[in-house]
């Protein structure tokens, strides 16, 4: 990779899976192929030193996207370089310029050690015997693994397995880092440790691309985001760019009693209401949550209290708040990222 | 690439003796499978020959026939399981695409999985040979260094073949019947527990264009000095000619079904 070069370029990268349903044991059923479009002919560019994400709800492209840069599945169309290499023509230098944490726990052997599983990795990067201890031994200390090296990986919490992953991914310090919901499971500590991490592999020149579908995350670790939709990418920016695109526009975030029939379209109709998007509240008590994304939170707050009152619903909570990327998302697609 | 094989292998064999219980019995089951071929051969042997046997194969000595065939056959099942159901494991367990990103040939992981299996085979087959030569008297009176070289061949063959089958294994990611199936039917059609000259003609057939079978036939006509099926000379021709064209097939016929695999997303799925 030359000092110019971006780390990764994807242009056109277009990912069609075929799946053909079957009518009995052997025979294909008539007109049963169905056609999913993984990722529809994305295109962005992650820069040296940069951490990268990819935004977006579960079964938006991300992990796919991932798979394709990490030479695990091939690209229906379009290219890919990491590190100046196509991931096609050229994926053995490919998975050398790259270290690569995928989503899930069982990516390490649980019948080895944490050290046994360094060791073997390491020699399968062709890192010699001297150095590949040294750099074991550098890795699990950073990593905060030293102190149950030797344990066998089952008895590892999954903060560890995780962190256990991520040392797997730097043994042969690659200049790319490709993490896959990094920190799906972790406790809200492990997770916060995690990014901390993150932050100190791009101090030290690091480039990471990232996929999460946590708006937080990506706020706070990003440089840039591409928010990815239905295997497109509906926005790329910094985080703040992105907000900032929201202009003058606000959040106001509802919890109702009840189940909110209809009551998405009334708000939509509401004069400086732009776009509304509903999800079960996560406390347990049969609440609705609706995220209204409105060009003036005074002109509109009336109408939609009223609206939602007309409803024969109760607001049990109400908050104006300034645009996140979750209203971003919710700005741009009408739905939430959790939907 | 050698440091990579051994460090596959090494993995493998800490793991195999993570079990021991399992480990141990691996070693010494083969053992008691052969008993009772040596007591059923008894059974029909006449002052110690069994002399229809003897018809059709030039000795008498049953059990030792059984021996090597089974010995062989080990061999067989070890590249088979090796490459086959380790892939299959690796699927489940969720490690094949770690370790498929990394840089090492995706054929050398095939190969480097089957070391360890080699290894617990050599160990059963020693334990197998020790045990004969107390228990029953077993002794091979032929070249063996020369038995062991025709073997090579046959083995690097197996291996190609075991390199398309892991193909099949990836492909419909299932194992045990595959390797199971494939493996006894292999073993069995090239002679291992009785001479292919008893088959059914549609059967030997079969046989006779296993490239495998040339292997059992020969080194027992080596150590035990049996009519062989073809001169050995024209056999290790035969089975330098599989090894070949099995490893280039082989190869091809798995890094076409990876490339499937590849473009359809299942390399990862169980």
């Amino acid at each position: 990779m030359n000092e110019r070069q971006d780390a990764v370029e994807v242009v056109g990268l277009r990912k069609v899976f075929e799946r053909r349903a079957r009518r009995g044991l052997l025979r294909r059923a008539p007109n049963g192929a169905k056609t999913l479009i993984a990722v529809d002919g994305i295109d962005f560019r992650v820069k040296r030193g940069e951490i990268f994400g990819l935004l977006g709800p579960n079964g938006a492209g991300k992990t796919t996207t991932i798979k394709m840069l990490c030479t695990l599945l091939s690209p229906t169309s379009g290219t890919a370089r990491v590190a100046g290499h196509d991931v096609v023509r050229e994926a053995a230098k490919v998975r050398s310029s790259l270290g690569t944490v995928l989503t899930g726990e069982r990516s390490v052997y649980w019948k080895l050690t944490g050290r046994e599983n360094l060791r073997y990795y390491a020699a399968l990067y062709r890192i010699p015997r001297r150095k590949a201890r040294e750099r074991i031994a550098e890795l699990l200390e950073r990593l905060e693994l030293a102190g149950r090296a030797d344990e066998l990986v089952e008895k590892y919490s999954s903060g560890m397995k995780q962190r256990l992953a991520l040392a797997r991914a730097l043994l042969p310090s690659p200049p790319i880092l490709l993490l896959d919901e990094p920190t799906v499971g972790l406790d809200p500590q492990a997770a916060r440790n995690l990014r901390q991490t993150i932050f100190d592999l791009q101090a030290e020149g690091k480039t990471v691309l990232l996929t999460t579908h946590y708006m937080a995350e990506a706020d706070d670790l990003c440089d840039r985001i591409a928010i990815i939709d239905q295997g497109k990418v509906i926005a790329l920016d910094s985080p703040a760019a992105l907000k900032e695109g929201l202009g003058a526009k606000e959040g106001v975030r509802l919890e109702i009693q009840g189940e909110p029939n209809g009551l998405g379209d009334a708000l939509r109709a509401v004069a400086s209401v732009e776009s509304v998007a509903v999800r079960p509240s996560a406390n347990g008590v049969g609440t609705c949550e609706l995220q209204v994304i409105t060009s003036s939170s005074r002109r509109s707050i009336g109408p939609i209290i009223e609206s939602v009152r007309a409803a024969g619903h109760e607001v049990v909570h109400f908050q104006v708040v300034q645009p996140t990327l979750e209203d971003v998302f919710i700005s741009l697609t009408g739905k939430s990222l959790r939907d | 690439m050698i440091g990579t094989l051994l460090a596959i292998a090494r993995k493998d064999l800490i793991m195999f003796f993570r079990y021991p219980i399992n480990a141990v019995f691996r070693i010494v089951e083969p053992i008691m499978w052969l008993t009772p071929a040596f007591f059923l051969g008894r059974g029909f042997s006449v002052d110690g020959t069994a002399t229809g046997f003897a018809a059709y194969t030039g000795t008498g000595d049953f059990f030792s026939f059984i021996l090597l065939g089974s010995l062989l056959g080990a061999y067989i099942s070890a590249v088979f399981w090796g490459i086959g159901y380790s892939l299959k494991m690796e699927m489940d367990s969720g490690v094949l695409e770690s370790n498929w990103m990394t840089p090492v040939p995706r054929l050398a992981f095939l190969v480097g999985r089957t070391l360890t299996s080699l290894v617990v085979t050599t160990l059963n087959c020693t334990g197998v040979l020790l045990a004969s030569w107390l228990l029953f008297g077993f002794s091979a009176g032929g070249p063996v260094g020369k038995a062991m070289l025709i073997t090579l061949p046959m083995l690097a063959g197996l291996y190609g073949f075991g390199f398309a089958f892991a193909g099949l294994v990836l492909l419909m990611r299932d194992a045990n019947t595959l390797v199971d199936v494939s493996s006894f039917l292999v073993g069995e059609l090239s002679g291992r527990g009785f001479p292919v000259t008893v088959l059914p003609r549609a059967l030997m057939v079969i046989s006779l264009v296993l490239p495998t079978t040339y292997g059992f036939d020969a080194v027992r006509a080596l150590l035990l000095g049996t009519k062989p099926l073809l001169p050995l000379g024209v056999a290790a021709v035969v089975l330098v000619g599989f090894m070949v064209a099995m490893l280039v097939l082989g190869g091809m016929a798995f890094s076409a079904i990876e490339r499937v695999c590849r473009a359809r997303g299942t390399l990862g799925m169980h």
